[in-house]
């Protein structure tokens, strides 16, 4: 059987940008055979070149992002860096980490429809295509809703139907199972699974959902793709057992609690799709304790940890803390919130000021010691610059903010978003060592089932309390 | 100008096509440059507020004017004080600082400016972006020009919301107390803005690598997934918009 893609002898660095030194090279040597319909998995942990690697297979990396790249990559014997991404769109799709990079347009149904348009497809073709890759993705109905008021799964559930509507025999994925709750997984996997065409897949850590997906497994690490024992190269990439730190209730024993909460909104682009409501009639968090919050892409977690860390309002209802109702100003200082997307709360130039901008009032020394703390907990370099920091790494410093923030409560939004198990595992600890009561939220069952003492379910607009796992 | 996309709302300018709004809206804007009096000016701002208010609720035609406010007040202050000559209104030890011609000229500009905005916002607001694309394509206008000036207006509005979704995130790391809110939120500005600045910067790879990877730059003639529907004929939509256009003329020279 001939080489369907291949790489050979890859290197590749960034450009650098008005420093003394190049930056060093991301993968040196690096070699990848894949037979055609063939299904690759390539585990990495954060910032080991995953993504950089999943746009050079694109044919997306170096062009606006410069660098230098050497060896070579084919395609059907046809080399990925000289052709123009364009002549590429029938032949791969690249499904990226963060779907906010790959969204374009202001409806779903344009936003499936637009490569299917550069395709030349004409109408009826054109419509049935796109709708049953919305349907296939449970996102018919959306059809005239703008993407940016969807949730993050369903973004990604977005960009997988995309994929699905151009249908190119190759797909490369960088962290596809990212965001998508456990029913959603299921679909991926089946996909994966049934499909003829080729599949190359990053993930950041071994799932169980990738058994028996792949016919060949890889280990990125250290700019070099490896083989081998596979076993070993999973715990390797994983060291899953959840971080044991000294636990002290620094901020005391506090319940926040919510009584007969109502949240809703509207979406702005379309009012065929019924308005949104979550009901929380009794949602509690004890300082020191984990929960775990879970429940389908859309069900409302991310806007109920808005309300619950101040930044929206409640319909009705009340958040109280020790049973004294408090506002949304009260709550901001009270609740932290890890968002999704690590970017939002990212914006210095090194990661020492990153850390040390919300200790700006506290005097030097004291900020200093805090900055340095948290940078060696969260294993980060202070001089580094965190936009040339991988996504895992981010959402580390993200964590790293809030834990010399030192909040009692703490909510962090799909956790298992681009970091290893040991890392989340790491973060929760570290963020509970001075007592903080931690809401996990995760389409994870493995996270649910090693960190968490309560959980959380929404199920049909309501959130109730359900046994952890379930 | 508030660049917001679609909105569902309700009314005639949702049923009236792109092509015929486009023109309606553009010529509107121009007319309200010719000489006119500031009263016939504030009637048709107006009615126009009226419109959208019906079109997309009160809330949300208030937005518009919440964004222009800074510029009116600074329009306020310092208009009138470059227009002195004419009828007095106010003076200090004998200097004149505010004339009922400077007041005038000052109603005129700012009545101006809110027309256009409202105008053109509501286009926006009322359009969804794939028909305004096609809109300007009828217009003559390449596809390449199209999308450029579509995607502007998908992303400007997302550089906002980023900026929310920024300021949110600077509020809980800046957070302490509520005596501290006011003074912090001013200080917090220069991060917030320099953060959607450097967001907004790493987007643009991104935005361009994207589209290529989905085709953008393909010599094949794209095919569209849209169409532009006039229902009734565009000859009524184009005649509707003529009358409407005819209407405002004769409201403008009424006064």
């Amino acid at each position: 059987m001939s080489d369907y893609f291949k790489i050979e002898g890859l290197t590749f660095a960034y450009q650098g940008y008005g420093q003394d030194e190049e930056p060093p090279a991301v993968f040196r040597n690096l070699s990848l055979t894949l037979q055609e319909g063939g299904k690759v998995l390539i585990l990495g942990p954060p910032d080991s070149g995953k993504t950089t690697l999943a746009r050079i297979m694109s044919g997306l990396l170096p062009r606006y992002i410069e660098g230098e790249l050497k060896g070579e990559v084919l395609l059907n014997g046809r080399s990925v860096p000289n052709l123009a991404p364009w002549e590429l769109l029938e032949e791969c799709t690249l499904v990226a980490q963060n779907p906010q990079e790959q969204l374009l347009m202001t409806t779903c149904g344009d936003e499936v429809a637009f490569p299917l348009e550069s395709l030349a497809i004409q109408h009826p073709e054109l419509e049935a295509r796109a709708d049953a890759a919305l349907e296939s993705w449970g996102l018919l109905e959306y059809k005239e809703v703008n993407p940016q008021e969807l949730s993050g799964g369903e973004r990604k559930r977005l960009l997988l139907a995309v994929t699905e509507a151009i249908g190119a025999p190759l797909w490369i994925m960088d962290e596809p199972f990212d965001d998508l709750d456990e029913g959603w997984r299921q679909v991926l996997k089946e996909k994966i699974k049934t499909r003829e065409g080729a599949v190359i897949l990053f993930a950041s850590r071994y799932l169980d959902e990738f058994d028996p997906l792949f016919g060949s497994h890889y280990l990125l690490e250290g700019g070099a793709l490896s083989g081998g024992d596979v076993k070993a190269k999973l715990a390797k990439v994983e060291g899953g057992e959840p971080f044991k730190v000294e636990q002290d209730l620094l901020h005391g024993e506090h319940t926040l609690k919510c009584n007969e909460v109502v949240i809703g909104h509207s979406r702005r682009s379309t009012d065929t799709v019924v308005p949104f409501t979550l009901k929380v009639d009794n949602f509690e968090i004890t300082t020191g304790e984990v929960v775990a919050l879970v429940g389908p892409n859309g069900s409302g977690k991310s806007t109920f940890s808005r309300v619950l860390c101040g930044l929206s309002s409640t319909l009705e209802g009340s958040v109280t803390l020790d049973g004294t109702p408090l506002n949304n100003q009260e709550r901001l200082f009270r609740v932290a919130y890890l968002f999704q997307n690590p970017d939002y709360g990212i914006f210095l130039p090194s990661v020492r000021e990153e850390l040390g901008w919300s200790q700006r009032h506290t005097a030097p020394q004291t900020r200093e010691a805090l900055v340095g703390e948290g940078a060696s907990l969260f294993d980060l370099s202070l001089e580094e610059n965190p936009s040339m920091m991988s996504y895992g790494k981010r959402k580390k410093l993200q964590a790293a903010v809030y834990y010399i923030l030192d909040r009692p409560f703490v909510i962090i939004d799909e956790i298992d978003s681009g970091l290893t198990y040991s890392d989340a595992y790491k973060i929760v600890a570290l963020l509970k060592k001075r007592g903080a009561g931690v809401i996990v939220i995760t389409h994870d069952r493995s996270f649910t089932l090693n960190l968490a003492s309560r959980q959380y379910k929404i199920e049909e607009g309501e959130v109730v309390e359900s046994g952890v796992g379930e | 100008m508030n660049t917001n996309t679609y909105i569902v709302g309700r009314g005639f300018l949702y049923w009236l096509d792109a092509r015929a709004k486009l023109l309606l809206i553009v010529l509107l804007s121009v007319m309200v440059f010719f000489p006119s009096h500031y009263l016939a000016l504030s009637l048709l701002f107006l009615l126009i507020f009226i419109i959208v208010w019906y079109s997309v609720g009160f809330k949300q035609s208030l937005r518009p004017l919440r964004s222009l406010l800074f510029i009116i007040v600074v329009m306020a202050l310092f208009i009138p004080l470059t227009q002195r000559g004419g009828e007095p209104l106010w003076a200090v030890k004998g200097t004149v600082l505010v004339t009922r011609e400077g007041v005038a000229h000052f109603a005129t500009l700012a009545l101006r400016l809110l027309i256009v905005t409202y105008s053109c916002t509501l286009y926006i607001w009322s359009t969804p972006m794939a028909a305004i694309n096609l809109a300007l394509r009828w217009y003559g206008l390449s596809y390449k020009g199209a999308l450029t000036v579509t995607l502007a207006f998908r992303f400007i509005p997302f550089i906002g919301e980023t900026f929310v979704m920024i300021r949110d995130s600077h509020s809980l790391r800046s957070a302490s107390d509520s005596s501290q809110k006011e003074r912090l939120r001013l200080g917090d500005l220069v991060p917030t803005v320099t953060s959607a600045l450097v967001f907004a910067l790493k987007a643009i790879p991104h935005l361009a690598t994207t589209l290529e990877h989905r085709g953008f730059g393909s010599t094949l003639k794209r095919s569209s997934y849209k169409r532009l529907e006039a229902k009734g004929g565009l000859f009524i939509h184009f005649l509707l918009s003529v009358i409407i256009l005819l209407a405002t003329f004769v409201l403008l020279n009424s006064i």
